[in-house]
């Protein structure tokens, strides 16, 4: 049978396409490990979750704000005039049997995915992986997160209900105070003045074509720069900026990364079978008199939600024209937050003046000011984002609202700073002590049958052990140890080489150089 | 190899394929509320777990090191690149007139298509400073019912639209009746009648509909507060609706009330100022 294969696959594909080795070297291709560097395909495996359960409910979701009688299963709204995209969502959610469960987890998967994206983004911020030559597949990462942070909340509105319908109507009104050109805007997104009768049927397009395109495209630019320029990995014996030292593709790390799709998805189907999301029956359709207290968005637009709740009412008045305080809370926060993301790696070349190449990462303490304006930075997101549910706070607390939203603006104020002060010191005192991967040199010891105790070892693999050096003989290649910044916990105890590990790495040793 | 990871990766394909099962069969009994899901989780959760565990079995644990590719370019690829380019310029580049030309027909392209992208909403024509309240205009109820000036509760807020055109989302407005002896001067003024005060009922911060009212009775003083449940934004609807609290930077715009022969509320024409949040060119 594996013969079978390898003739069908030598003659059929790889003899008509010129491929040749390309797929035996790209299974072969190096890994490195390291728990942190899950999260982006997390990231990607909620997508594909995405795409499978989003592609399910566009066969029943219908965009249009025609109006309706409902007469479905649900009886609190029989009767009632909604919209037909109002409609279908309760069709799907009542009616089609498996319709509710799938729905349920297309919204829980959108918000893993962009807890995920945040994640990943904060591992590569933290660890300095945007530095060049990654700094161009920071930008697509970016770009990407803008994009899953639209998708989501065009999903959002999508079922026409009271929350998401406020959702909107909030949104025109931040587009309407844009100066100059908010009021054309506006009415060229709604097609005319709120609510109009087009904006779902608008949405759902850009929701399930124009988003997941580019999604597509920049996700494939994405994972072909990885692919490319290979994956960052922590300092340790053996690892230089030169080599890669990890695990191959083939089998056990694609074994893993496939398996995690499965967890993924499996974890996102238990949420979606078990836990109730975004019940629009209990918010009923929009209608512009109404609106709902104690009502928050999807969690990833809860800074935004809490930048217009913190902003104090100022308005600035330009000769005879006015900008609300909306379109800084609004557009100006925006802006501010990802054209920082956007900037990170200039910002970051300008500090340090330093273009060089980095393939090994840092350890976040090794970089005390980046980390500290990381964890300042989440700091203030992390205000504004319980800014966004102050009046819940509030009444958990049983303060006033008026109280609660003074001391966060001040906290929005005051705490970054502090957090930066607290973190820069914090990685200081780090970096000073030893950690424990620094002091303990562990050398396995074996009990002989006689009774006494040895190393199962030769003296070399001993020396580099206590050296935290690389084991002579099972690297293939240790130029420079001077790049070596000392063992990691990532890397564990090499084993033997006795088990044909040996000739497996020259054979990939042999496949890169075929690549290059 | 590692018998444990062998055990538990049978266990998990098996429990993957009752997984599977058990789904097909709640929803063939039509248990799709929770069966069909738990049974789907279950199957995926089970094939993850069982391929995790799988890898595991395998035991690989290798350190394989793998030669990175230089990035950068060599002085010789810029130097072929850069003679592309100037290949470029003396060839395609040479007659300036072409290279203008294209650049200009693909500009007038994109000028030509603003049109279709203009069609996609209309020019505002001062829509967002009318609504459809004008002088004499009946405020009738969500179901259309005109209300009697002479009766009505204190401090109960009503949603009422103009008549015949319920529903109208720029002239929904808030309808409160409170003792006279409470509302200031300038809300006087501003139109109310017998205690009736009517505002816009779209919160001059971002548009939300301001739907709680709320009185506080604890001495010393009674007081009244229309709140918006977006974003907290607090306004007094005893003095012109000002705002005393949250991120709304302006008062609620006063529907100036009469009593018409009938005996039911009118309005006395528009509101004399824009609803809703305040944009550019409404200062």
């Amino acid at each position: 049978m594996p013969r079978g294969l390898v003739e069908r696959y030598v003659d059929s594909v790889a003899g008509r396409t010129g491929g040749g080795t390309w797929l035996t070297k790209n299974l072969r291709k190096v890994f490195p490990s390291h728990f942190s560097f899950l999260w982006g395909e997390l990231a990607l495996y909620s997508f594909v979750v995405l795409v499978a359960t989003g592609t399910y409910l566009t066969f029943f979701f219908e965009g249009s704000q025609e109006q309706v009688i409902y007469d479905g299963s649900y009886a609190p709204l029989r009767g009632e005039e909604v919209s037909a995209a109002y409609e279908s969502v309760m069709r799907l959610s009542y009616e089609v049997k498996g319709g509710l469960f799938i729905r349920q987890m297309h919204h829980w998967a959108a918000l893993i995915f962009v807890a995920a994206i945040a994640l990943h983004m904060a591992r590569v911020f933290f660890t300095g992986a945007f530095r060049r030559p990654r700094d161009l597949n920071w930008y697509v990462g970016v770009t990407l997160l803008v994009l899953a942070l639209g998708a989501g909340f065009t999903g959002y509105s999508l079922p026409d209900d009271l929350l998401s319908g406020t959702g909107l109507r909030i949104t025109n009104a931040i587009i309407l105070s844009i100066p100059l050109v908010g009021e054309r805007l506006a009415f060229l997104v709604f097609g005319g003045e709120w609510p109009g009768t087009d904006i779902i049927g608008r949405l759902y397009p850009v929701h399930i074509l124009l988003i997941p395109l580019l999604i597509f495209g920049l996700l494939g630019l994405h994972l072909a720069l990885v692919w490319r320029q290979k994956h960052t990995q922590f300092p340790g014996p053996g690892r230089t900026e030169q080599n890669v030292v990890g695990e191959r593709v083939w089998p056990s790390f694609a074994m893993k990364s496939i398996g995690l799709m499965f967890l993924t998805a499996g974890v996102i189907a238990a949420m979606g079978a078990v836990f109730e999301i975004n019940p629009v029956w209990l918010y009923g359709p929009y209608d512009s008199g109404a609106a709902t207290s104690l009502a928050q968005p999807d969690w990833y637009i809860g800074f935004l939600e809490g930048s217009l709740r913190l902003m104090p009412p100022w308005e600035t008045r330009i000769g005879g024209f006015v900008i609300n305080n909306i379109f800084y809370a609004g557009v100006l926060v925006a802006g501010v937050i990802f054209g920082g993301l956007y900037a990170v790696p200039v910002i970051e070349r300008w500090l340090t003046g330093d273009d060089r190449e980095h393939h090994l990462l840092d350890r976040p303490r090794d970089a005390p000011y980046r980390t500290a304006f990381g964890v300042a930075s989440i700091t203030g997101m992390t205000i504004l984002f319980v800014g966004g549910a102050q009046d819940l706070v509030a009444r958990t607390f049983d303060m006033s609202v008026g109280h609660v939203t003074s001391i966060l603006q001040i906290s929005f104020l005051v705490a970054p700073p502090v957090a930066f002060y607290v973190t820069v010191k914090t990685c200081r005192a780090l970096s000073e002590r030893p950690g424990p991967e620094r002091t303990e040199r562990r050398v396995p010891v074996e009990r002989a049958a006689d009774g006494g105790y040895g190393v199962p070892y030769d003296d070399t693999d001993i020396d580099w052990m206590l050296e935290g050096g690389a084991a002579p003989g099972h690297f293939d290649e240790i130029t420079e140890h001077a790049a070596v910044r000392g063992p990691h916990r990532g890397a564990s105890t090499p084993r033997p080489t006795s088990d044909g590990e040996h000739d497996d790495s020259a054979a990939v040793d042999a496949g890169a150089e075929a690549e290059s | 190899m590692n018998e444990r990871a062998f055990i538990a990766a049978i266990i998990a394909f098996a429990v993957a394929v009752a997984g599977g099962l058990t789904a097909a069969w709640g929803y063939w009994n039509g248990r799709t509320d929770h069966v069909l899901g738990v049974g789907l989780a279950v199957a995926l959760g089970g094939i993850g777990f069982g391929l995790v565990s799988w890898a595991k079995y395998l035991d690989l644990d290798e350190h394989v090191v793998q030669q990175r590719e230089p990035l950068q370019t060599t002085p010789a690829e810029r130097q072929d690149f850069a003679e592309e380019v100037e290949m470029t310029s003396a060839t395609v580049g040479r007659r300036r007139v072409l290279t203008t030309l294209f650049a200009g027909s693909m500009g007038a392209l994109v000028v030509g298509f603003v049109g279709p992208i203009g069609s996609l909403g209309p020019k505002p024509r001062g829509e967002l400073n009318r609504t459809g309240w004008g002088p004499g205009t009946r405020l009738v109820t969500t179901e259309g019912e005109p209300i009697p000036a002479d009766e009505g509760p204190f401090d109960q807020l009503a949603t009422v639209f103009p008549e015949g055109e319920v529903g109208r989302d720029d002239s929904q407005v808030v309808l409160l009746r409170m003792s006279p002896d409470v509302l200031s001067g300038r809300t006087i003024e501003g139109g109310s009648i017998d205690g009736w005060v009517a505002y816009s009922k779209i919160c001059t911060h971002a548009g939300c509909s301001v739907g709680l009212f709320g009185i506080d009775n604890r001495p010393p003083e009674v007081v009244r507060q229309l709140v918006c449940p977006c974003h907290q934004s607090a306004f007094d609807p005893t003095d012109s609706a000002r705002p005393v609290g949250g991120p709304a930077p302006r008062s609620l715009p006063q529907l100036a009330l009469d009593v018409d022969a009938d005996g039911f509320l009118v309005a006395r024409g528009d509101f004399d100022r824009p609803v809703g949040p305040i944009t550019w060119d409404q200062a």
